[in-house]
């Protein structure tokens, strides 16, 4: 009998003719897994996925208003003028004595930046509405990537004698050489005082002098004025700079202020009042933390908190990393002023360990997948499966990649779900694989003849399968709100593993049979 | 192994009795695990608790309450959590929020800054070096600092904030309330809250409206003040500055990294009023003297009378109408019951005073008895995310078995046979809802059906669906190329095609098995071990069942009858 060589009648059977001994499979299989492995070192990572968020907050201030006053000349009609704005789903009033808020929340993925324009257009256009009296509208938008912190680092003073102003300034020094790393977005301090001088009046001393709190004022502004340099010239040309100085250095200069004149003799400021150095004591704001270290706590301490935040579609792990680097190098420095540290909070980190634990679940799954088929299947034929699960996923990685994802806990998921559902498409090809090599029919068959044919038979089912999961998953990527774009990485991940795995399979596992599996003799009957 | 179980699939196919047996089975199966949902053995719900590193309280005090009062809450809060082994360090942000995080941002913590809040962070050692959970340290802890520390300062509520699993919402139950009068709305919602106090399973109940408080207004008399040449202003600035103090110069300085402020005030001795009453304020007031035009002191006293009266609160609108929440968390438990209890209890409580219809699904509309105004309770926070959720998956669904059944019919050219695919891979439902039974039974705290259960089950249609396709295609091609017999065809192809679908089966269960530890994905992995073994049960004997119930031939498009079987009587 001639032999006609087998004509592939499916993508699947073509696929294997072509590779099959395609000295390029072998240097694209690598490829693949290296564009994998790199995404991968590459993609920003993150606890939890993007979400796009949009919305801003109008406040306006109308001193000496009550509540109702405020919701009828303010609240209310800036309401009215967001309604008007395209893709808001809710607004948010609230009026309280002396200022209103109106908050505009738009459809979650609502582009930030159109939104934010779209409310300031919109304030802008009609700033005359606003009643008489009232302070200049301020518009906050919302940010996530850069109102939420990804590092906070709280900052304390083991030292007694140390002042509260001080430590706020250590920490505000700190937070200048924290901004300046690459990416980092916003620094924010919280707790903590300024330094500020006091002027605290006894009321009694007041009216024993017959003063009153006006003449204070007006003598400590009168002293305390900062002006520009002045400048001359000689008559040679000669620029001379002179200047006046604030009359107040120290406190002393605010102690010896003259107030008044008494009957001829003048009242000094320290004679009504005391004036300290101290800090601003009238903001009741402020952040204590305690320690536990050998199974105590530490007592309420005050501290100053550090929050730092990154910039969109950066990498967390990468900035708190070098946050982490910066800080120890100030270590010493701090140390000495007798200053401590505590980081309480690492979202990077956070997002690595989630990562991480996940590439690692995602690699037990494949070694237990693997051990499996070498129960079932034989060792050779699991090999070539599991090769088939990481070319897979470094191809669906690099789909991610490019389409501008983030490695986070949802993808990682997608991944674990969608890891059962590829290995189908390689177990499918090397069972019937198997199962040709194996049958006493297609013995005097040719070796990569008997492959593509194997791979050829299951192709159309296994096409119409694959394609009725990704059906499934599509329409996932329709769901709405917030929970829609959490959830998001899973339909728009699994499909592409899919693809990738059709594809790997009838490419791959023909290649890889062929060189790996060993042929039987069918010396006696095979079942 | 193989030979018999082909002989078992061909007796019992061809068998009427176990035909009818397995189908009937099948479909009251399918009813009885349907019906654990509305009887509550399964439990629904969003997304359960997330074991995280860190957890926030939330300290609110009476609106008037001063940072003194809130601290000694916070203080007290701080010992109690101080007693916990597992905690590493403790933040208190007074009079303010703690540095944002995302259940924050939706909390409205950024926003926070009077005396009467605080926010405690609390931060655990490594989850997994830690046996507890975080949602059970929370739980536990939850009633302890409520018991202990509320009752220091009346009408205080402290919250326990976690960390959301999923995005983040206002608060797990929120009723808004909507009407035309504040009073009316104020007086509805506190009887709301009085009810979810009363609701078991929920927790941390507040309602985002402040306490009315005692004040004092200061009227100026207009004739007093212009005969003495006194301004408002210079009143108003006078006590401003007496009180409050102001920065009043500045002073630069190469040292540090602020301007720094002179700031003037009272001294903290002349300025605090012995007790809060008209009384005091007067006297005070009375010592408080400034310049007139004429460089004559005159008492503030003089020009002004002094009136108690009461704190304006805060009005609050959504969508241009006038609401207030009420909210509430849940302790460990779904938001559904709660809320579908405290909503039966608003229905009988609330009958009395109000004539309350049923709008939408759960919303509520009151109508006073007396004063005739209507009052609208629509719910919101995480139970209508949960509704629009699972609203939005089972779509989903829909459009998947749509899609597919589609596909099917492109492929197979047969309305029948696709409808086959359908139900074998709607019955892994079966599996789905008892596989998180049996989970609830064997887990110590309640396994709920989540949103990424329903994400499984999804998934789950496809597995499915691909191990009847493959069946299906391969009887075909039997029956095609080799001419067997329907009945054998279907018995050998089962045969074969267990085998990869076992393997399939295996691989999609080993995979899963580590997304069921999981908190958030254990519904997933869940749905997905217990809804295969079902779809692999399902393609193994219900669909061959079909399959022979069902003219093949005719839907293989076979124009004449392939051959005849020694068994077949025909």
């Amino acid at each position: 009998m001639k032999h006609k060589p087998y004509v592939p009648k499916d993508v699947a059977g073509k696929l294997a003719k072509t590779f099959i001994q395609n000295p390029l499979t072998m240097v694209l299989g690598i490829f693949l897994l290296a564009l994998g492995y790199i995404s991968l070192e590459v993609m920003p990572r993150e606890e939890n996925p993007q979400m796009v968020v949009s919305g801003s907050t109008v406040i306006v201030a109308l001193p000496g208003a009550t509540a109702a006053e405020v919701e009828r000349v303010i609240v209310k009609p800036l309401e009215r003028k967001l309604k008007e704005v395209k893709g808001v789903e809710h607004i948010y009033g609230t009026a309280m004595d002396n200022v209103g808020i109106v908050n505009a929340a738009f459809f979650i993925g609502e582009n930030k930046e159109d939104s934010n324009l779209k409310v300031y257009d919109k304030i802008m256009q009609n700033s005359n509405m606003f009643p008489k009296g009232a302070m200049n509208p301020i518009i906050k938008p919302l940010d996530i990537d850069v109102d939420i912190p990804i590092v906070s680092v709280a900052f304390f003073s083991n030292d007694k004698n140390m002042s509260e102003t001080d430590l706020y300034d250590n920490v505000k020094t700190m937070q200048h050489y924290i901004n300046g790393l690459p990416n980092v977005a916003v620094t924010d301090l919280k707790g903590g005082h300024k330094h500020q001088f006091n002027i605290e009046v006894d009321i009694n001393k007041l009216a024993g002098y017959n003063l009153s709190l006006g003449q204070i004022t007006q003598a400590v502004q009168s002293l305390s004025y900062n002006v520009p340099n002045i400048k001359n010239r000689t008559k040679d040309n000669e620029i001379v700079i002179f200047g006046v100085k604030n009359a107040i250095q120290t406190i002393e200069d605010i102690d010896n202020i003259i107030v008044a004149d008494y009957f001829g003799s003048p009242i000094y400021l320290k004679q009504v009042a005391t004036v300290t150095d101290g800090y601003n004591y009238q903001n009741f704001q402020s952040a204590q933390i305690s320690i536990q270290s050998d199974h105590s706590f530490s007592k309420l301490q005050n501290q100053v908190t550090l929050t730092i935040s990154k910039l969109q579609g950066t990498n967390a792990v990468i900035i708190a990393d070098a946050v982490k680097e910066e800080l120890s190098k100030y270590k010493d420095m701090l140390a000495k002023n007798g200053i401590n540290y505590v980081i309480t909070r690492n979202d990077g980190e956070r997002a690595n360990d989630a990562v991480n634990e996940l590439v690692f679940h995602l690699i037990l799954s494949i070694i237990i997948i693997a051990i499996l088929l070498i129960f079932v299947l034989g060792w050779r034929e699991s090999l070539i499966v599991t090769f088939t699960v990481p070319a897979i996923l470094a191809i669906t990685l690099f789909v991610a990649y490019l389409s501008g994802q983030t490695i986070n806990r949802i993808t990682l998921f997608a991944f674990l779900l969608s890891l059962g559902l590829l290995v189908d498409a390689a177990i499918i090809v090397i069972e019937n694989i198997h199962r040709h090599y194996h049958s006493v029919d297609s013995a005097h068959k040719d070796k990569d003849e008997l492959m593509i044919e194997a791979t050829d038979e299951i192709g159309a089912p296994t096409n119409i399968a694959t394609l009725a999961i990704i059906m499934t998953m599509i329409p996932m990527a329709f769901v709405g709100q917030m929970m829609g774009q959490f959830m998001k990485p899973i339909p728009a991940n699994v499909p592409v593993a899919l693809v990738a795995s059709l594809f790997v399979a009838y490419i791959f596992t023909p290649y890889l049979a062929v060189r790996i599996l060993k042929r039987p003799k069918h010396n006696e009957e095979h079942k | 192994m193989f030979a018999k179980f082909e002989q078992a699939v061909l007796t019992g196919i061809q068998s009427q009795k176990q035909r009818k047996f397995i189908l009937i089975g099948t479909v009251v199966g399918l009813i009885l695990s349907i019906m654990m949902i509305p009887t509550e053995l399964v439990l629904a719900k969003m997304l359960p608790g997330k074991n995280n590193d860190t957890f926030n309280i939330y300290v609110k005090l009476p609106q008037g309450s001063s940072i003194e009062q809130t601290t000694s809450v916070t203080n007290c809060v701080a010992s109690i959590v101080q007693k916990e082994k597992e905690v590493t360090d403790l933040e208190v942000f007074l009079g303010m929020g703690s540095p944002l995080d995302f259940a924050g941002l939706i909390k409205g913590s950024q926003f926070k800054n009077s005396e009467n809040v605080a926010e405690l962070v609390v931060n655990l050692t490594k989850k997994h070096e830690r046996e507890e959970p975080s949602y059970m340290m929370v739980q536990r802890l939850r009633p302890v600092v409520v018991k202990s520390c509320e009752p220091i300062v009346k009408n205080s509520d402290i919250s326990f904030v976690e960390p959301p699993a999923g995005p983040p919402t206002l608060a797990a139950i929120v009723a808004e309330i909507y009407g035309k009068d504040a009073d009316g709305i104020r007086v509805l919602a506190q009887k709301v809250e009085t009810i979810f106090k009363k609701t078991q399973g929920l927790v941390d109940i507040d309602t985002m409206e402040d306490t009315i408080y005692d004040t004092f207004d200061i009227k100026v008399n207009p004739e007093k003040a212009a005969r003495s040449g006194v301004s408002i202003k210079q009143i108003n600035d006078i006590m401003y500055l007496a009180f409050e103090g102001m920065d009043i110069a500045v002073k630069n300085s190469p040292k540090y990294n602020d301007q720094i402020p002179v700031f003037l005030s009272l001294s903290n001795d002349s300025k605090r009023f012995t007790t809060k009453d008209l009384d005091a304020v007067q006297a005070k007031l009375s010592s408080l003297k400034l310049m007139n035009k004429f460089g004559m002191m005159v008492p503030v006293t003089e020009l002004v009378s002094i009136q108690p009266t009461k704190s304006h609160p805060i009005i609050m609108s959504k969508d241009l109408h006038e609401m207030t929440n009420v909210m509430a968390e849940t302790d460990m438990v779904s938001q559904v019951y709660p809320l579908i209890d405290a909503r039966a209890q608003i229905l009988k409580e609330l009958a009395n005073d109000y004539e309350i219809t049923k709008t939408g699904l759960f919303d509520l509309e009151f109508k006073d008895k007396k004063s005739g105004n209507i009052y609208e309770l629509k719910w919101d926070g995480e139970m209508k995310v949960t509704l629009d959720t699972f609203r939005d998956l089972g779509g989903a669904f829909i459009a998947a078995l749509i899609l597919i059944f589609l596909l099917m019919v492109v492929y197979y050219k047969s309305y029948t046979l696709s409808g086959i695919i359908l139900v074998g891979s709607f019955l892994s439902i079966i599996g789905v809802i008892l596989g998180h039974w049996v989970m609830d039974i064997f887990t110590t705290d309640t396994f709920f059906l989540t949103a990424t259960s329903l994400i499984g089950f999804i998934a789950l249609i496809g597995i499915s669906s691909r191990n009847s396709l493959l069946l299906i295609d391969f009887t075909k091609s039997l029956m095609h190329d080799k001419g067997m017999h329907k009945a054998e065809a279907i018995a050998y192809a089962t045969a074969t095609r267990a085998k990869p679908i076992f393997l399939t089966a295996t691989a999609i269960i080993l995979a899963s098995t580590l997304l069921a530890g999981d908190a958030v994905f254990g519904g997933l992995g869940v749905s997905l071990i217990f809804g295969t073994i079902a779809a692999v049960i399902a393609s193994l004997i219900v669909v061959p069942i079909l399959l022979y119930n069902a003219d093949l031939e005719r839907h293989f498009h076979f124009h004449e009858k392939q051959a005849v079987s020694i068994t077949d009587p025909l």
